[in-house]
């Protein structure tokens, strides 16, 4: 039977593949695929060489996901210029985020066999009006969502809601600032506006330390664990290509914009659950920065569950108990008390009514069919 | 009550868990000539369950899965069956990348295939039960899974999905047929699934070479028009019915132009199916 251990086992050393059966392989193939994270995976085992040993059926699934991702890669190139063409008439550069910003620079290790379900990019706040319209006109147009929904994200969140290019159905998430406003952590956004630069096709993208920086923002200032482990291998995949000079950086860049205590979470985490090379000085460096002891076992307990695979077929009761813990502390950092408090009502109410009524009734995107 | 089975249906294997009876009672008589103890990996795991909620007592609902995915909004129980065939349609559109998987039925004759790519409400399905039952070999009802680079057909055994009238025509056409309980008004109106003959299901994992594409066009005023189509044409209509020619690139393309280039391609506009059958059997085959 398969365990997160398993998985993660597979991702540190991809010759324990050869050892799998196909009744291992099987729940293997779901956990990886909910975690978006078989098309990685095949490529891991490419690069070790045990691919072409599989058994027909581990590599039926894996060449299947290799194909969509491969698909993403080479579109994202297309997508990536289009939108930069849109916005260039009305002067404003995106910079891409996230998977697309990895797929878009060949050189950087999680582009290939990285999938994601939007385009993410970093537009300045004051111009967020003139790209909504600009992308409008050519197709770009954003999803029904509730009232409330609406509310959250245009006063406390750090992006729009998200649009949608309605040929294509390329999801759009435009972001003004890396952490949600309301959090009062969202760093001065000048701070990592020096760390932009050009990929060879030209397309705006952070650096190295920086877009390392927003990958364990986004990974470890968040309530939502869902792709928690994949986002810990591209930390992972991220860190062993850093010289000395990017981990100067990172850190330098994270003491500027306030997020050190995440930088020494991810590299605890990364050396711990997947034994990820970190600089002797960097760890150092970063000692001072943990906490209390008591402190530290609970935010070990929470990270060691929730960072690893979640699938119902590999997750225990005390990982969905860190799940939990995770989310609550997630909100609270993302909320002040207040706000937190209504957040947590408004959605508990909608928890009951859908309850009571079935979870789809009043579902926006299903008005029509009611 | 939670009922879980292996379902080997060449060349996938699914494993399905349900609390409906409707569904396991339509499956066990829809499948009936299937491999329900194959020691096959499953490759996709299906669940469809009543959904929960006080309105199950109001407007019982179901929920298809496919593991912890769900990619339809919850349908009316009565038409849990119905979604569950569409689910794994579904699970092979969306993640399997190794065929060409064009949107259409497949029958053959002595292994020689004939593809009948075509839209909804064209007639096809229709078309795809009176053949199968008059001696031809039903490969696929609703996706002909291309092996890339050839022109070989593998077979995707599965029910015939019926619409509206055509149900009432197929009962009377072939009334011992088996067919499935009636999903009434899903998006696609009333819908019944036929269950081919059993030379069809014993020959699922037998390939067949094509020899002509036919796109069928159902049209009531209309006795019997066959326009040869040239190859732009033909390829323009096939590529429109691919389900993953976008995302698996040049291999779908250089599969559906040198397919196009040794096989004729024809648009038929009918109103009697006996005609077609004629016309394919004395000129395609």
């Amino acid at each position: 039977m398969a365990s997160h251990q398993l998985i993660v086992d597979l991702f540190i050393d991809p010759k324990r593949a050869l050892t799998l059966d196909d009744d291992t392989w099987v729940p293997v193939i779901l956990v990886l695929r909910h975690q978006q994270l078989l098309a990685r995976f095949s490529y891991q085992f490419r690069g070790a060489g045990v691919f072409s040993r599989l058994s027909s059926y581990a590599q039926h699934h894996l060449r299947n996901a290799e194909i969509i991702a491969d698909k993403q890669y080479r579109q994202i190139e297309l997508e990536a210029a289009e939108l930069t063409m849109l916005l260039s008439s009305i002067n404003v550069t995106p910079v891409f985020l996230k998977g697309a910003a990895y797929a878009l620079q060949p050189h950087l290790k999680p582009g290939a066999g990285r999938t994601f379900s939007d385009i993410d990019v970093l537009v300045p706040k004051k111009d967020i009006p003139y790209i909504e319209q600009q992308l409008a006109l050519f197709g770009y147009l954003g999803e029904p969502i509730s009232d409330y929904d609406q509310h959250y994200f245009r006063n406390w969140t750090h992006e729009i809601p998200p649009i949608c290019h309605h040929g294509r159905g390329t999801v759009l998430d435009i972001h003004h600032n890396l952490v949600p406003l309301v959090s009062g952590r969202a760093p001065q956004i000048a701070a990592f506006e020096k760390h932009v630069i050009k990929t060879k096709s030209g397309y705006a993208v952070l650096d190295l330390p920086a877009i390392t920086l927003h990958s364990l923002m986004h990974l470890f200032f968040n309530e939502v664990f869902k792709h928690a482990f994949r986002d810990l291998t591209d930390l992972h995949l991220l860190f062993t290509d850093f010289s000395e000079d990017d981990w100067t950086q990172i850190i330098k860049l994270s003491a500027e914009t306030g997020f050190m205590f995440e930088l020494m979470l991810a590299v605890r985490y990364c050396q711990k659950i997947l034994g990820t090379r970190i600089p002797p000085w960097v760890c150092q460096q970063l000692e001072p920065i943990a906490p209390n002891a008591v402190r530290l076992w609970l935010l070990d307990f929470i990270f060691s569950y929730t960072l690893r695979p979640n699938h119902p077929l590999v997750s225990s009761k005390r990982q969905k108990i860190a799940n939990f813990f995770a989310f609550v502390r997630g909100h609270y950092l993302k909320m002040p008390l207040p706000i937190l408090f209504w957040h947590l009502m408004m959605k508990s109410f909608f928890a009951v009514r859908d309850a009571i009524f079935g979870k789809h009734h009043f579902n926006p995107k299903n008005s029509a069919n009611r | 009550m939670n009922i879980k089975k292996k379902l080997l249906l060449p060349p996938f294997c699914f494993e399905i868990t349900t609390n409906s009876h409707l569904v396991a009672e339509n499956l066990q008589k829809i499948y009936q000539f299937s491999d329900w103890s194959s020691t096959k990996p499953a490759d996709y795991q299906l669940s469809l369950q009543h959904a929960n909620g006080i309105r199950r007592f109001l407007k019982p609902q179901a929920q298809f899965k496919a593991d912890q995915q769900e990619p339809f909004q919850p349908m009316l129980a009565t038409q849990a069956y119905a979604m569950l065939e569409w689910g794994m349609n579904w699970c092979i559109a969306s993640h399997e990348m190794q065929f060409v998987v064009i949107h259409s039925a497949v029958l053959a004759k002595d292994n020689k295939a004939i593809l009948f790519p075509a839209p909804p409400g064209s007639g096809k399905s229709t078309l795809t039960a009176y053949l199968a039952f008059q001696g031809w070999r039903l490969l696929s009802d609703e996706m002909a899974l291309i092996i890339p680079h050839t022109r070989t057909v593998q077979p995707f055994v599965r029910p015939i999905c019926l619409k509206n009238r055509s149900i009432e025509l197929a009962r009377s056409w072939f009334p011992n047929a088996t067919f499935s309980s009636v999903a009434t008004h899903t998006h696609k109106g009333d819908v019944v699934h036929l269950s081919p003959p059993a030379d069809s299901w014993h020959a699922a994992t037998l390939p067949a070479e094509i020899v002509a594409v036919v796109f069928p066009r159902y049209t009531a005023e209309t006795e019997l028009e066959i326009y040869q189509l040239n190859q732009a044409q033909s390829f323009m209509q096939l590529a429109s019915n691919a389900f993953n020619y976008g995302v698996i690139g040049s291999e779908g393309f250089e599969t559906l132009t040198s397919l196009i280039a040794q096989v004729p391609g024809f648009e038929v506009c009918y109103n009697n199916v006996a005609e077609v059958a004629n016309f394919l059997e004395e000129e395609l085959l």
